[in-house]
């Protein structure tokens, strides 16, 4: 059984969830979550292919580097099932389990075929948990999210047509980016990892989700890119200087973004900048690191997305101007948001801290002065918007009036669950190196390291208290703050709108006159069959059109034998 | 923005004065620890300390600059 794709039975599982009663479709998707589980104990090598047209598809693959994936995926479709217990309707269940699924059968994919399938069922599935929303702001953003990752999956596909022609292999394996096929590919990977410049759907997309929904969604898409270009693409040099440009930009949008959900959108971009620079470097102990950043980041970013969803399942909003004072009203979920807070600003003894500790090592040990240099400020960004202003503007700040109850019994179990695992692998990193892809000899923890870090942080937080203090800290105000989606949202339409206007024009015109030459044509007719030059008068119009048509073919043979 | 809760101002005091002292604390021990970083300019002294203000305070600078190119209406897609 072993044998089995991981996450093949979730994905059937899903099929059967929209038609059973309400906790017991929570205990069963539980249960094909673990079932799934078991076929991690595989070991290394290929467990299951099916030859197709004379090729082998391959299903089910592991090694070091899918254990650590294919763990932290199951991880999270669990607490995806906690965190969204108490939803009555089947739909996001359905999508979610489905989608998790999805994307534990890609990482597991042997070639570039079957990962693009699993590739786009991730698309298709997770695109309902944005639909789910039910709004036509919603529905509008879940459209152009799925023409999005549509466009990801085929150019996987085309690259990987291209990349079989040259190589005369479709395995997924370490690439050399220069011909079209795999730049092809490596764009592809690009959009869904969330590229400077190819980012605008994840801030567009997750914060339009149910709250249930884009908690699963922060999980998955994102860090399938990540597996897939440490597989593909690890020690690719512009990797490194793309990597920190993600680290870098988000931030600065981030701090001026109001929906709290989206800035936790930029935030996760952030975050996968450090692992892209990782891969980038593509040493072990670099590879190890960004592995170990998505384990971490997956709990820590969830927990985050959970805290506010939690705050906006009770009160409805996760605009920062519409929160505050929160922490009376919702203790526990206050303590969970700030646990995450810390994980992901690196707080030693935090998941963060073990995890990005490694990264650094990686890029000092390169001596990528600029890029450690840029991975630092960025650090200090993330402490800022995701640190700071996340639970400040929720549960502090200035008080919103607003006195929800406390979450859900099941929200603040997943948190709960979320913030263990945060912890565990901040205080015990030695047993956390032991799941990376190689073996890992470091400690993060030396008198040197936790007293840099902290000054790194704390004086990052004085810098927040001092803009704060003396106003120059810019107010939430509810607006719209502009991305990459602009591109195709405005410009493109006001660019190509005056194109497709003339062309329609133009289509009229040609309409009109091929309308008014037929019925000049007609009136002719009725003319000659009225009033025939000599001879009977002919029956009717449609006898003259027939003999035009007679002269027509006639004509036509004629060229064509001549 | 009216304070209906009190405490929440104090906190925020109480909170500044623990993180000016945590502050020192994290100075005065570069006396002590010999820290040490993965790249030579983080060895100078309070490194970390300079560095962690600055870029905070540069990246904020920067959001309010952006707000002016990039910030518009609530309303602006729909």
């Amino acid at each position: 059984m072993t044998d089995l794709t991981p996450g093949l039975l979730m994905i059937i599982a899903a099929g059967a969830v929209p038609y059973l009663p309400h906790h017991f479709r929570q205990f069963f998707m539980l249960g094909a979550i673990v079932l799934s589980a078991f076929s991690l104990t595989a070991g290394a090598g290929v467990h299951w292919s099916i030859p197709v047209f004379g090729h082998d598809l391959i299903l089910h693959h592991a090694d070091h580097l899918t254990l650590p994936f294919g763990i932290i995926f199951h991880i999270a479709a669990v607490l995806n099932v906690i965190y969204g217990w108490h939803e009555r309707k089947a739909m996001e269940h359905t999508a979610g389990l489905a989608y998790a699924g999805a994307a534990i059968a890609a990482v597991h994919a042997g070639d570039l075929v079957t990962l693009f399938i699993w590739w786009e069922a991730t698309a298709v599935t997770s695109v309902f948990l944005i639909l789910a929303s039910a709004t036509e702001r919603a529905n509008k953003a879940a459209m152009r999210y799925l023409l999005v990752q549509v466009a990801s999956g085929v150019m996987l596909l085309a690259g990987a047509a291209l990349y079989w022609r040259e190589s005369g292999s479709w395995a997924f394996a370490a690439m050399e980016l220069g011909s079209l096929g795999t730049w092809l590919i490596f764009l592809a990977f690009g959009i869904k990892a969330a590229f400077p410049l190819l980012n605008g759907w994840l801030q567009d997309a997750y914060p339009e989700a149910t709250v249930i929904g884009t908690v699963m969604l922060s999980s998955f898409t994102t860090k399938l890119a990540i597996y897939a270009f440490a597989r593909g693409f690890a020690g690719t040099e512009y990797l490194i200087w793309i990597g920190a440009a993600m680290t870098a930009f988000p931030v600065f949008f981030a701090v001026i973004e109001n929906d709290l959900r989206r800035v936790l959108a930029y935030s996760l971009n952030n975050q996968l900048g450090f692992m892209i620079v990782a891969i980038g470097i593509g040493t072990e102990l670099a590879i190890n690191g960004a592995v170990a950043h998505a384990f971490a980041h997956i709990i820590y970013k969830a927990l985050l997305f959970m805290s506010i969803g939690s705050v906006m399942y009770r009160v409805g909003t996760a605009k920062a101007t519409e929160l505050g004072g929160l922490y009376k009203s919702m203790p526990l979920t206050m303590v969970f948001c700030i646990i995450g807070a810390m994980s992901i600003s690196a707080f030693p003894m935090f998941s963060g801290f073990t995890a990005k500790a490694v990264i650094m090592k990686a890029v000092g040990y390169e001596e990528l002065i600029y890029v450690y240099l840029i991975l630092l400020a960025a650090s200090a960004g993330v402490l800022h918007h995701s640190g700071i202003k996340i639970p400040y503007f929720t549960f502090f700040s200035h008080d919103s009036g607003l006195r929800p109850k406390e979450a859900p019994i099941n929200m603040l179990i997943a948190m709960g669950i979320a913030s263990v695992l945060c912890i565990g692998i901040g205080v015990m990193p030695t047993q956390f190196y032991q799941i990376l892809p190689y073996a890992l000899d470091y400690q993060p923890y030396d008198a040197s390291h936790i007293v840099g870090q902290f000054q790194l942080v704390i004086f990052a937080m004085l810098a927040f208290t001092f803009l704060m203090r003396f106003g120059f800290y810019p107010p939430e105000i509810r607006s719209t703050v502009l991305n990459t989606d602009w591109l195709y949202r405005k410009l493109a339409p006001w660019a190509l709108l005056p194109v497709i206007k003339s062309g329609l024009a133009m289509a009229k015109a040609a309409e009109t006159a091929v309308v008014s030459s037929a019925q000049s044509i007609m009136r002719m007719t009725k003319d000659m069959s009225n009033h025939p030059i000599s001879g009977p008068v002919i029956p009717g119009p449609a006898a003259v059109v027939q003999v035009i048509l007679l002269a027509m073919i006639l004509a036509v043979v004629y060229a064509a034998l001549g | 923005m009216s304070n209906l809760d009190p405490n929440l101002k104090k906190m925020g005091n109480y909170a500044s004065i623990v993180l000016v002292v945590i502050g020192l604390c994290l100075i005065i021990s570069e006396f002590f620890v010999h820290r040490h970083g993965e790249i030579a300019l983080e060895d100078l002294p309070i490194f970390p300390v300079v560095y962690g203000f600055v870029a905070s305070v540069f990246i904020v600078v920067v959001g309010i600059g952006l707000r002016v190119l990039l910030m518009r209406g609530e309303d602006y897609y729909d």
